[in-house]
């Protein structure tokens, strides 16, 4: 767990006082809200803490969140007045494959515990984390927040899906309850989509495509191979959103968000880019790889998965992305950085050099 | 709770031995089950009790299936070989859509405990029951059993309804584990239409169509009125099935079901 106070003195009879929770506080989006908030950069310095802000970032060590006395000795302890929700059992393709059945009854209970503790002790404002890929297979694009429950999920990891869903569903149940009972309080949630930086998941077998790439070239760079091949034709689009705009816009969305319907958290449909121009744009970063091949014997994923992030772009009109080649640059400069830091809480996993 | 053995003495060697478990035993379906395994009515027989199984129907007074420590005191007395899962949270549509959290987290929580129990007890085959209005609120009819999460339920208890296809989901987790770990075993569920029969819910307030029609004319009736009205045009279609139907493909879905996926338990159009 690590408190963040900001410089200025705390004032603990503000009433403006906010005590915000962050349930996965050391995965990749915590640990990225928590370098947005104590940056010292001048750019997006309406992200950094506010004064009347106290940021808890929970990690597993405060406890497990499937075991509901450790949630309300959490609650109890902190008394957050705003909870983001980031807490999930997560995993690679193979690993939901094999165990949808755990997938779902750890995420099912987590969530129970995080939300109805939230319900109970008077928690103003709730935001879950919800995800693209939880969407139905069979759907028309662009997908928008309205369709989350149109159609069955992915065959692949229909567990994580499901419950991850089933979030909204229960976010509705709190909201109708909070408005009968004329209590104010609101349940929430964002969804992003393909996220990648720093603090990612390197992990050979687990990780998403980036930072897979990322780890593979960084290999294969270091063998001194001239090229680097990708499973399929590399022309499947899909939209990565960096990890520290995703952090900017959850503060933003922590403080200022007030509907109780998703929304969603990706870059413009314009910047949908090709496996192959993600693959290139990495390649960049190491000077022994000159080239990217495909290898089409290997089946393609979906060619499109576009989701439209107009209602971000209500929200928050003016806000910049970083560009996708800076932010793969950053990503791969911090890797390379942090491969032999073993004090690091960089999970790397297997590296099977 | 009530026990039934058959009129033979039950073989305690005999390795055919079914040891079945009913949640919501005193309900509509699980009396109408009862009724039906204890007749001595020559039709239908087959669904009858037979020599080698037990069948023990469980109410509220046995526990609250909402309490896991309770469910595993309930499964550790009686050891089921076969669960048939019918206990709920239900209500009719006012209760529904005033407490759309509590029908769905009591019956997530109810569904959890009985399934994970059985699943760690080696419950052989786990028969849950899931309903008709948990379908797509916006479908093509008519609907069938491969369209039950093609899209969002109807508004009014929507938390009951995906709380009751969250069962779908988890049998699916449980027929998988079991299939990955060469173990036997079955995560089914039926998926019965509109019932109504004797036991019914008859509550002026909570009862569905046919129960509540029967008891309003009954008080009209007894006033001396010479007619009834309904409201709406009455033109409306629906499938109905009379309880004691619905418990008889039950026994039988129970004994000689073995396919994972849902199977609707529907009536004829009158």
């Amino acid at each position: 767990m690590e408190c963040l106070f900001p410089n200025s003195i705390w004032n603990e009879d503000d009433s403006r006082n906010e005590c915000i929770l962050v349930t996965g506080g050391t995965g990749l989006i915590g640990t990225s809200i928590r370098e947005v908030l104590t940056s010292t950069s001048l750019t997006n310095s309406e992200f950094q803490i506010k004064p009347f802000e106290k940021w808890t970032f929970l990690s597993s060590k405060d406890g497990d969140l499937r075991d509901l006395t450790d949630v309300k000795r959490i609650f109890e302890k902190y008394k957050p007045t705003m909870v983001v929700h980031l807490a999930a059992k997560v995993g690679g393709l193979y690993t939901n494959m094999a165990n949808n059945l755990e997938f779902f009854r750890d995420n099912i209970m987590i969530n129970d515990n995080v939300l109805h503790t939230s319900y109970e002790c008077g928690v103003k404002k709730v935001i879950s984390c919800l995800s693209t890929c939880i969407f139905p297979d069979k759907t028309t694009y662009p997908i928008d927040e309205t369709m989350v429950h149109n159609g069955p999920p992915h065959e692949s990891n229909y567990g994580y899906s499901y419950a991850k869903r089933m979030i909204d569903v229960q976010n509705r149940g709190y909201n109708q309850k909070l408005k009968a009972q004329g209590r104010q309080g609101l349940f929430t949630s964002i969804v992003p989509c393909n996220i990648f930086g720093p603090w990612d998941n390197f992990d050979l077998k687990e990780s998403h495509v980036i930072p897979g790439l990322i780890h593979k070239m960084y290999l294969a760079n270091k063998r001194g191979d001239s090229g680097y091949t990708i499973y399929g034709t590399g022309a499947p689009l899909r939209q990565f959103i960096f990890s520290r705009d995703l952090a900017n816009l959850t503060i933003g969305i922590t403080r200022s968000y007030t509907d109780p319907e998703p929304i969603i958290l990706s870059v413009d449909e314009d910047d949908e880019v090709s496996i192959k121009a993600v693959a290139e744009m990495i390649a960049s970063n190491f000077p022994n790889i000159k080239e990217i091949k495909t290898d089409p014997s290997y089946a393609d994923g979906q060619y499109k998965k576009t989701a439209n992030n107009g209602k971000l772009r209500a929200l928050f009109p003016s806000f910049k992305f970083t560009s996708l080649n800076d932010a793969i640059c950053e990503s791969v400069v911090w890797f390379i950085k942090n491969y032999d830091n073993k004090t690091c809480i960089i999970r790397l996993g297997s590296t099977n050099d | 709770m009530e026990c039934l053995f058959p009129n033979s003495i039950w073989n305690e060697d005999d390795s055919r031995n079914e040891c079945i478990l009913v949640t919501g035993g005193t309900g509509l379906i699980g009396t109408s089950i009862r009724e039906v395994l204890t007749s001595t009515s020559l039709t239908n027989s087959e669904f009858q009790i037979k020599p080698f199984e037990k069948w023990t129907f469980l109410s509220s007074k046995d526990g609250d299936l909402r309490d896991l420590t309770d469910v595993k005191r309930i499964f550790e007395k009686y050891k089921p070989t076969m669960v048939v899962h019918l206990a709920a949270k239900v209500g009719g549509l006012y209760t529904n859509m005033a407490n759309n959290l509590e029908f769905f987290r009591d019956n997530i929580m109810i569904n959890d405990n009985v399934l994970h129990t059985s699943y760690e007890c080696g419950v052989k085959k786990v028969i849950s029951c899931l309903s008709t209005c948990i379908f797509p609120d916006k479908t093509t009819y008519p609907i069938d059993e491969t369209m039950v999460h093609n899209g969002p339920p109807h508004e009014s208890n929507y938390g009951y309804s995906y709380a009751k296809r969250m069962i779908d989901v988890q049998n699916r987790g449980y027929n998988q584990k079991l299939k990955a770990q060469g173990r036997q075993g079955l995560f089914t569920s039926i998926v019965p239409c509109n019932i109504f029969g004797p036991w019914d819910n008859f509550d002026l307030k909570e009862s569905h169509v046919i129960p509540g029609l029967i008891h309003k004319m009954y008080l009209a009736n007894k006033r001396g009125d010479s007619g009834y009205t309904i409201y709406g045009t009455g033109a409306p279609l629906r499938q109905f099935i009379f309880s004691r139907d619905l418990a008889n493909l039950t026994i039988g879905i129970t004994r000689s079901y073995t396919d994972p996926e849902p199977i609707i338990l529907s009536g004829m159009i009158p």
